[in-house]
């Protein structure tokens, strides 16, 4: 109705249309290539597919109720929890102390720092996976001859239980620490100065500095990096695993992004791998209301 | 103020050490893909290139279509990054000047997308791929990466900075929205359009998860695919060829690095996200 009308009355319609047209891009392809598949993988999870054949089998919950009944489930989900805690160490709870220690506490090279902190961020993790598979090989690599040297024995990481999971965050680390220090730096570097210098005037000791002036202030980022280092680190993970052990020895550095993958690409289970990527997305949304409901509420938010 | 100065020292060791850990296995690959296979194994700890040699380079060239997969692989980041630019500029626009229903949970909608897991989509992304024909192809690469929210995030926080009367302003003189969009806003938000680019770019470049899906045959591969077939968990026997392809693959993102570095960094500084 009001599309017809003449351009003079017709001046907040042609807003809209231009509006439409400006966003048309984007959501033709978020429809087609996210909400789409999101929605589509849901209606996979409820039935027996391989991929290929013309026929899908409509199962109910069957496939969430095979994925959970896995003698290989307890584990994975041990393994994702295992891999989620060690990343939030190396990558938001170190960063964060770096990001201060660089900000308030040192004042020369703190450029050279922050740059060189960055640098890995920019390599294709594929390179990291490859170069640390090098270094830290358990017989030849450099590492092995210092520990050599130093009469320790290095462990058969790429063969044990616990010491995969570890180093494969390890590797991942390398490549998002940088990232996330760069974010948390200038979170912190835009704390006003003079309520941090009138703290260290009065002489109150850095940690508490950190906790009771830093942290709450930096919140804001410090939350969004929270949960990028949850959400995207696994993501992130899958490529180590991929390359370097596909996600063994038995499952040992699996976890359920790879293990989806895996249902889904290696053994042409749809079903299946749809079941855990919809189990998965659930565990990530509710760490996502967990945060809301006990963190955000403390947030502090500049504007 | 002594105690300042040896937690100063402690801090800086703590640093100055992990720097080393981040940057050794660069410095390492570069030097190793410059040496004899022979003198790599037995001088493990030394990767200054002495002898040096051309050898891995030259093995390397005659075994894998390496221009061509380079050149693949700046198709891929390159388009993926004008469309992504592009795209995410002008919704950013739209949401910044534009009122219309719906909107907070449009852009809550697309934003939250950043948090979806890749396996979520993977499946019915790969159909579709396959339904157009493009398996093993790098527009099957290209097309579901275009949709990321990252980029409208990033351009609309910079476009928020600009004074609205401005704009208001510019409408008045009845000035197409087309031009305030060349003419004022762009040049406004330049920096955050450029950082978004390079990384957007260098991003792509790496990418490994979604090409390892769609490509099949070595004369389509991305660098990343290229370099996965040297890897063995043994370090394998051709090992400074895998570091001579880690170097190739590292050359363009390290380059951007020296040059854009701070420009990023300040980027992020600057905008922030909040």
């Amino acid at each position: 109705m009001e599309l017809i009308r003449p351009v003079k009355t017709g001046f907040r319609v042609s807003q809209k249309a231009i509006a439409r047209l400006l966003l048309f891009p984007s959501i033709l392809l978020f429809s087609v290539f996210t909400f789409w598949p999101f929605l589509y993988t849901i209606y996979l999870s409820f039935f027996d597919w391989n991929m290929v054949s013309p026929k899908k089998k409509f199962v109910g919950f069957e496939n969430y109720v095979h994925v959970l009944t896995d003698p290989n489930f307890l584990k994975i989900a041990v393994n994702t929890f295992l891999y989620i805690a060690i990343l939030l160490v190396i990558n938001f709870v170190v960063p964060y102390i770096f990001a201060f220690v660089i900000g308030i506490v040192l004042k020369k090279w703190t450029s050279f720092y922050k740059g060189s902190l960055f640098l890995p961020a920019f390599i294709s993790l594929v390179v990291g996976s490859i170069l640390f598979t090098w270094i830290l090989n358990p017989v030849s690599g450099p590492v092995a001859l210092i520990f050599g040297w130093l009469g320790w024995e290095m462990p058969v990481w790429n063969k044990a239980q616990g010491w995969v999971i570890l180093v494969l965050s390890l590797i991942t680390s390398w490549k998002v620490f940088g990232y996330n220090f760069v974010l948390l730096y200038a979170s912190v570097n835009g704390i006003s100065k003079e309520v941090i210098e009138a703290a260290r005037l009065d002489n109150i000791p850095l940690w508490r500095i950190f906790f009771r002036i830093v942290l709450p202030m930096s919140s804001a980022t410090g939350i969004y990096v929270l949960i990028m280092t949850i959400v995207q680190g696994l993501q992130y993970v899958f490529t180590p695993v991929k390359v370097i052990t596909q996600g063994g020895p038995d499952y040992a550095s699996s976890n359920l992004i790879y293990h989806s993958y895996h249902e889904a690409f290696v053994l042409f289970e749809t079903g299946h791998s749809a079941a855990l990527s919809v189990i998965t997305m659930m565990i990530f949304i509710l760490l996502l209301v967990l945060e809301f409901k006990f963190v955000e509420r403390r947030v502090y938010y500049e504007n | 103020m002594k105690t300042n100065r040896m937690v100063s020292v402690i801090w800086h060791f703590i640093i100055f050490t992990t720097v080393v850990i981040l940057i050794f296995p660069v410095v390492f690959s570069i030097g190793v893909s410059f040496k004899p296979l022979a003198d790599a194994y037995n001088n493990v700890l030394n990767f200054i290139p002495f002898p040096l040699t051309m050898e891995n380079y030259a093995k390397l060239f005659h075994t894998l279509p390496v221009v061509k997969i380079v050149f693949n692989t700046f198709i891929v980041a390159s388009v993926v990054t004008t469309f992504k630019l592009i795209t995410s500029f002008l919704a950013a626009y739209a949401f910044v000047y534009f009122d219309f229903k719906g909107k907070r949970i449009l852009y809550f909608v697309l934003i939250s997308t950043i948090f979806i897991p890749f396996t979520v989509t993977m499946i019915p992304n790969y159909l579709i791929v396959s339904e157009l024909g493009l398996i093993d192809s790098v527009w099957g690469v290209i097309l579901p990466q275009l949709a990321d929210a990252m980029g409208i995030f990033l351009i609309h926080q910079s476009m928020r900075g600009i004074p609205f009367s401005l704009i208001e302003a510019a409408r008045l003189d009845h000035i197409s929205h087309g031009r305030v969009m060349k003419d004022i806003v762009l040049p406004l938000v330049r920096p955050s359009v450029t950082s978004a680019g390079i990384w957007f770019f260098i991003t792509t470049w790496n990418e490994f998860v979604w090409p390892v899906l769609i490509l099949k045959t070595v004369d389509n591969y991305t660098l990343p695919l290229a370099l996965q077939m040297f890897i063995s968990s043994e370090g394998g026997t051709d090992f400074t060829v895998a570091m001579a392809v880690s170097v190739i693959t590292m050359i363009i993102p390290l380059a951007l690095y020296l040059m854009f570095q701070r420009y990023i960094i300040g980027t992020f500084t600057s905008s922030g996200i909040k």
